[in-house]
């Protein structure tokens, strides 16, 4: 290679380090610290004058970008149902009655932002508790059995009185958009669980509200459109037997969506079963068992294109867990243990995880599936896994307390002493090679 | 598309996912290289082989003189390197040679006439 690029006098040397050490000539071991990491950015900062517009400008573009989640699909429907009969509105009203609508909807999902300002991290940690995944992923298939066609979608009776009774005085709009937030919030949640997280670090409730404000508009444009034509829509030309297909493919889309978040409830090859299952049924069902024909050929290309990516999605899926290689084999905690890793002179990795967490996944499923990284681990540490899951066991409070964790994950480098080293602490996912550099790190840590 | 037509793609392409995964996933065995293929490679790559004792006594006449590059992942070179060998970390695959290539002129220097000695 370096002969390509014109140098004259290039070697190799095919025995290389293990022959030169072997004979006992000078080494180095790596350069001290870890000088091209990264520090965790500290985002617990105020915000001040003009980065708040650019702020909130890319959190309102964010929340268009919201709108390619399944989240929004249940209220389409809702929204084109609701102005679809008011066509003898003037436009100028029709305008008004937008806004109300999406102001009502905004207004629902900014309190989520003002919560958490006010409650810290827990409001995060609500969003990923088993309940409000399970109801999350309830409220995704019961719109998803709609969109199948089990059922048709209508407003509740009293929704459309209290509507219709007051809908001379725009509040009826404001209360729908207030009444569908609700029904929106706990689906976007987990999308935005991150800005949560951040607003929550910064504890001021108006920015957080602002935040959330422009979040929800961005992700209420597009409805406003709706809003804004529902009414014409009736009369445009029926639009075919394969917009019906369009709404199974988004009803599919939910149903994976509410798989995805009840994963985390299950057991790691339960999850994945699930998710594959459903990828196939969906493939299967919009490629083949769905008979829906269209005059145009580009519908059959689609159709064919769902139903096969449905299936790669599945195959991939088992294909992976099946080829996986195999995982770390992780000790339960013990003071014992520690004492024999200082005793044998063997550095030691505590992860500290939970079920529910999502980058601790990550970490279990690429990171410590890694060929490099268990053969390494199996060799040379001591791995100790302290689940934290289920609260309240006095062990692992002692721990908490012991290395300062303050969530999952956390993974806390010891080195042979027993002494941890700070500077390698983790509390996010990090990918296998950058986990071996910080494996060696402590390695040669004397 | 006709139905089977369309069956038939999907077995392809169930067939291309497997093979990918199974191509990424697979035991890489690595198998000892005899000296003759060494010898081989380095005739058709054009650079030469130089064994621990000729390097030793290169270098321990004037250290300055060649540069040592370590291509080992960086892991590998944070466990133990040559003294005053510089990391470049190149995969042995085709893929990571093209994408480096520029990055490595930068790393070897201008002089053209130096010696360098990978390992």
């Amino acid at each position: 290679m370096a002969v390509n690029l014109g140098y004259k006098n290039v070697y190799r040397d095919p025995l290389g380090y293990p022959e030169w050490h072997a004979n006992g000539l000078p080494v180095d071991t790596s350069p001290a610290g870890l000088a091209e990491m990264v520090p965790q950015s500290d985002t617990s900062k105020p915000l001040q004058g003009w980065s708040v517009i650019w702020t909130l400008l890319g959190i309102f573009a964010g929340g268009i970008a919201l709108n390619l989640t399944p989240c929004v699909y249940p209220l389409i429907p809702i929204t084109v149902s609701y102005f679809g009969g008011q066509t003898d509105q003037s436009q100028g009203k029709l305008l008004i009655h937008g806004i109300c609508y999406i102001g009502g909807l905004s207004v629902t999902n900014s309190l989520l932002g003002v919560t958490a300002a006010l409650t810290g991290g827990l409001m995060g940690a609500m969003l990923q508790n088993p309940v409000v995944l399970g109801a999350v992923a309830a409220i995704l298939i019961f719109f998803a059995t709609s969109l199948l066609g089990f059922w048709e979608l209508r407003l509740p009776y009293w929704l459309t009185q209290t509507a219709s009774k007051s809908y001379t005085g725009y509040f009826g709009s404001l209360f729908m958009g207030i009444t569908l937030g609700v029904v929106a919030a706990p689906c976007i949640g987990p999308f935005v669980l991150g800005l949560l997280t951040w607003v929550a670090g910064m504890g001021n409730p108006l920015l957080g509200f602002l935040i959330f404000f422009a979040l929800s508009i961005g992700l209420g444009l597009p409805l406003f459109f709706l809003a804004m034509f529902s009414g014409k829509l009736d009369k445009l030309p029926r639009s075919g037997e394969w917009m019906v297909w369009i709404r199974k493919l988004m009803g599919w889309v939910l149903v994976g969506m509410a798989a995805y978040f009840i994963r985390p409830l299950l057991p790691q090859t339960a999850g994945i079963l699930v998710l594959a299952a459903v990828a196939l049924a969906a493939g299967l069902h919009l490629g083949w068992i769905d008979r829906t024909r269209a005059a145009f050929r580009a519908f059959d290309l689609l159709k064919s294109g769902a139903g096969i990516i449905g299936l790669v999605v599945a195959t991939y899926l088992i294909g992976s867990l099946i080829m996986q290689g195999a995982g770390m084999q992780w000790h339960a905690y013990s003071d014992q243990l520690l004492f024999d890793a200082v005793e044998k002179q063997r550095p030691v990795i505590i992860d500290f995880s939970a079920a529910w967490c999502a980058p601790c996944r990550e970490l279990d499923e690429v990171t410590f599936h890694d060929r490099e990284v268990v053969k390494l681990a199996q060799q040379d540490f001591f791995m100790i896994k302290v689940d934290l899951t289920r609260k309240g066991n006095p062990d692992s409070d002692r721990l908490l307390k012991k290395y300062g964790v303050k969530g999952v994950p956390t993974i806390v480098f010891l080195d042979k002493q027993g002494e941890e080293r700070r500077d390698l602490r983790l509390v996010d996912f990090l990918p296998p090679d950058q986990f071996l550099v910080r494996m060696a790190e402590i390695r040669n840590t004397p | 598309m006709k139905n089977a037509g369309k069956t038939l793609l999907a077995l392809v392409a169930i067939a291309a996912t497997l093979g990918a995964l199974w191509y990424s996933n697979r035991v890489v065995i690595s198998q000892k290289a005899t000296w003759k293929d060494v010898l081989n490679e380095a005739r058709q790559g054009g650079y030469q082989i130089i064994e621990t004792d000729e390097l030793w006594q290169r270098y321990q006449a004037d250290p300055e003189a060649l540069l040592l590059v370590d291509t080992r992942q960086e892991w590998e070179y944070r466990t133990g390197h040559i003294k005053g060998a510089k990391n470049f970390p190149i995969e042995p695959t085709w893929l990571s040679r093209w994408r480096n290539k520029g990055a490595l002129e930068t790393f070897l220097g201008p002089d053209k006439e130096r010696l360098l000695v990978f390992y």
